[in-house]
């Protein structure tokens, strides 16, 4: 694979540290298929961060790994910090431009997946209708290939950005195959990761939402 | 005139060429309601636009004699710096359309004429306000960033072009895709003279329906904001008031909204939806359109329109689709005191939740072991997923119905309520209007109207409503079937059906 030498590469620790600001409180497995890294290697930099108190896991039916107030504080000030570092500032802001054009038309292809408007009656989408269901996957097939473009300078200038990239194509692919909970309602799903990847770009200019 | 038209009571293209907005405004003229005076660009300049990417031959032309004749009628000029006329340009196709651009107000200020408004009207701020907002609207919807310049005529021709081209977005073609609306139909272009909502304490805008849209109940229902313009009213980002504070702040106003509503509804045989503005105490309707009402509130409008002998049995069983009755059976709240709504936002995902109000994800979380939480959140984050998914329902202060939280509460099946204009999200407390809820305090919503209200009120599905169990009476008279264990939309279903057999056979 090449990469391009200019590519900025985010440490594992702040990696870990990051994704949980960008997820949101999650599972192990659903940590480390957002960062892109092995489990064991996740779980020790989790540890490593509950250990400097960064984040947390709580147990029970919507715990998880989660960060802290700390954690919060920590990750704005690294994130901040490996911006500017690397550089990275414009590229990421003109790549949020961009997603702001995007956005609206992804929610619009998100609300018609969910349901229809039919007699000015909007109703659940059964997804009984395959035709409808196809039209909507094309029209999301090609604003990700917009989205696509719109971040190639993010994704040129920073590892951690392609993660998106790999994690949208894989849930459009899910979708168009048939596992229809990739669109809006799988913790996998291109809205899930699109949500992910929204918050990302405001954290790491530090915008409030 | 070929690519342009009036305004005017005598305009009869249908509303393929007008657009609908433009369509329904000659309509209101030809019922002698006041209507800003204007003209339309009918839709098939905006096809010669996107065929040639420029405006057509002739159109300037004509657009020039158009804003003379607008000038004429309104004894002002365009742009001048006496007794300037300023305009409003609408985006108007058959139906309206997401990524399109929707509105340019104020159009025509240049450096002189606000000078010119602000000396006429002896009230600077207000001319200086309104020049801002048409500076930013103009540059927001032309996007290759280009100087605006300082003359009307300039100004008209690329808020136009402007227009034109928004056809073209992606959200827009992706909208009309999945819509099965033909991409070549095109836009119309309203052009009409400003009447001013943000110019005086007497002076606002405002929507109105000529019945309660979540009910159906025969009383006019709608908001307005004083001193602001419409967009403010419709972008739902300033606390707007109830419709009938009007009653009392200018009742001649008020008067006015109760004829027109009257007078369209007596001419459409069915509920209406207005948009109006009134300037310095004079009322101006901006928009008209049918009430589009659904559910509960389209089989009371039928029902009652025959009770009133508007419209007979048999209309009011077709005006109704089978499809509304599949709704009737998701609660809904009932019986309200207006005092116990905390607030009103749009309804995101149907179904009511009743819970104790938790303002943060994890605190939720922590109550929602203790029995029913509703998360109420200024927006939402992935950070609030978790509390998200302990919560019974959602509410959040900002967004619509395609917002991030909108579509995780539809993934989750969680009643949700989005985009409650003037609710504040603080620690352990939330404040909307002039009432503070403090956290653990029970509040319940309704994901179907968007209402959010104090304390735990009646719960009942539509199935009950009295007016419904009518209509469905009226259908098995038609029908003749009174066999039981028919659903609703069936029962309604099968007297469409012998209706429609009717009237197919001479």
């Amino acid at each position: 694979m090449t990469r391009p030498a200019s590519a900025h590469a985010t440490s594992a620790d702040l990696l870990a540290l990051h994704t949980l600001r960008c997820i949101g409180f999650a599972s192990l497995e659903r940590v480390a298929a957002a960062a892109g890294l092995p489990e064991p290697e996740v779980e020790s930099e989790l540890i490593d961060l509950g250990v400097a108190g960064l984040v947390t896991r709580i147990a029970g039916e919507f715990g998880g790994w989660g960060l802290t107030e700390a954690g919060r504080a920590a990750d704005a000030q690294r994130i901040t910090g490996e911006l500017e570092t690397a550089g990275t500032r414009t590229v990421v802001a003109e790549a949020y431009d961009g997603f702001l054009v995007l956005n609206p038309e992804l929610l619009d292809l998100c609300g018609a997946w969910q349901t229809r408007t039919v007699d000015g009656v909007v109703t659940a989408n059964d997804h009984a209708d395959p035709t409808y269901d196809a039209r909507v996957l094309d029209r999301l097939a090609d604003l990700d290939r917009r989205a696509e473009v719109a971040c190639a300078g993010l994704f040129a200038a920073m590892l951690r950005f392609r993660r998106y990239r790999v994690r949208l194509g894989d849930a459009l692919a899910r979708a168009r195959s048939g596992a229809l909970a990739y669109v809006t309602d799988s913790t996998a799903s291109y809205h899930a990761v699109w949500f992910q990847l929204h918050e990302d770009l405001l954290a790491t200019l530090g915008i409030p939402r | 005139m070929s690519w342009i038209h009036p305004l005017s009571p005598e305009t009869a293209e249908p509303a393929d060429v007008l657009g609908g907005k433009a369509h329904g405004l000659a309509a209101l003229r030809r019922l002698g309601l006041s209507v800003p005076p204007g003209f339309v660009i009918g839709t098939e300049a905006c096809r010669a636009f996107l065929r040639q990417g420029r405006l057509p031959d002739g159109l300037e032309d004509e657009l020039a004699a158009a804003v003379a004749e607008l000038e004429a009628t309104t004894r002002r000029t365009f742009g001048g710096p006496e007794w300037p006329l300023a305009v409003s340009v609408r985006s108007g196709g058959s139906v309206s359309m997401p990524g399109m651009m929707a509105t340019i107000l104020n159009l025509g200020l240049t450096v002189e004429a606000t000078a010119g408004l602000a000396a006429e009207t002896g009230e600077p701020r207000f001319a200086g306000d309104s020049r801002r907002r048409f500076l930013a609207s103009l540059a927001a919807a032309t996007t290759d960033g280009g100087p605006i310049p300082d003359d009307a005529m300039g100004q008209l021709r690329l808020a136009v072009a402007a227009v034109f081209r928004s056809w073209d977005t992606p959200r827009a073609t992706t909208y009309r895709e999945l819509q099965g609306i033909p991409h070549d139909l095109g836009t119309a272009v309203t052009v009409q003279a400003m009447v001013f909502g943000n110019r005086d304490d007497h002076s606002g805008a405002g929507v109105a329906f000529s019945r309660n849209p979540s009910t159906g109940a025969r009383v006019p229902f709608g908001e307005v904001l004083f001193g602001r313009q419409g967009d403010d009213v419709v972008s739902g980002g300033s606390l707007t008031r109830p419709l009938d504070d009007l009653a009392d702040r200018e009742p001649a106003v008020w008067a006015g909204l109760l004829e027109a509503s009257r007078r369209i509804e007596e001419h459409d045989r069915d509920a209406c939806y207005l948009e109006f503005t009134f300037e310095a105490g004079e009322l101006w309707l901006l928009q008209a359109r049918p009430g589009r009402f659904v559910g509960a509130a389209a089989v009371r409008v039928a029902v009652d329109l025959a009770d009133e002998g508007v419209i007979g049995r048999d209309e009011a069983l077709l005006r109704v689709s089978p499809r509304h009755l599949e709704l009737v059976r998701i609660p809904r709240v009932v019986g309200v005191d207006e005092a116990d709504v905390l607030a009103r936002g749009l309804g995101a995902c149907p179904g009511v939740a009743v819970g104790r109000v938790a303002t943060t994800a994890d605190r939720a979380v922590r109550m929602a072991a203790d029995g029913p939480v509703i998360l109420v959140r200024p927006a939402t984050s992935p950070l609030d997923l978790h509390g998200l998914a302990a919560a019974a329902g959602v509410v959040t202060a900002r967004g619509g119905p395609a917002s991030h939280a909108a579509v995780v509460a539809r993934a989750m099946g969680k009643p949700a309520v989005v985009g409650v204009a003037g609710l504040t999200v603080a620690d352990a407390s939330a404040r909307a209007g002039a009432r503070t809820v403090q956290e653990g305090a029970t509040v319940a919503i309704d994901g179907t109207g968007g209402e959010v209200v104090m304390g735990t009120p009646r719960v009942e599905t539509t199935a009950a409503d009295p007016h419904l169990r009518r209509l469905l009476e009226w259908a098995d008279e038609v029908s003749g079937d009174n066999s039981t264990g028919r659903d609703e939309a069936a029962r309604l279903g099968a007297a469409h059906a012998v209706l429609r057999r009717g009237a197919s056979i001479p």
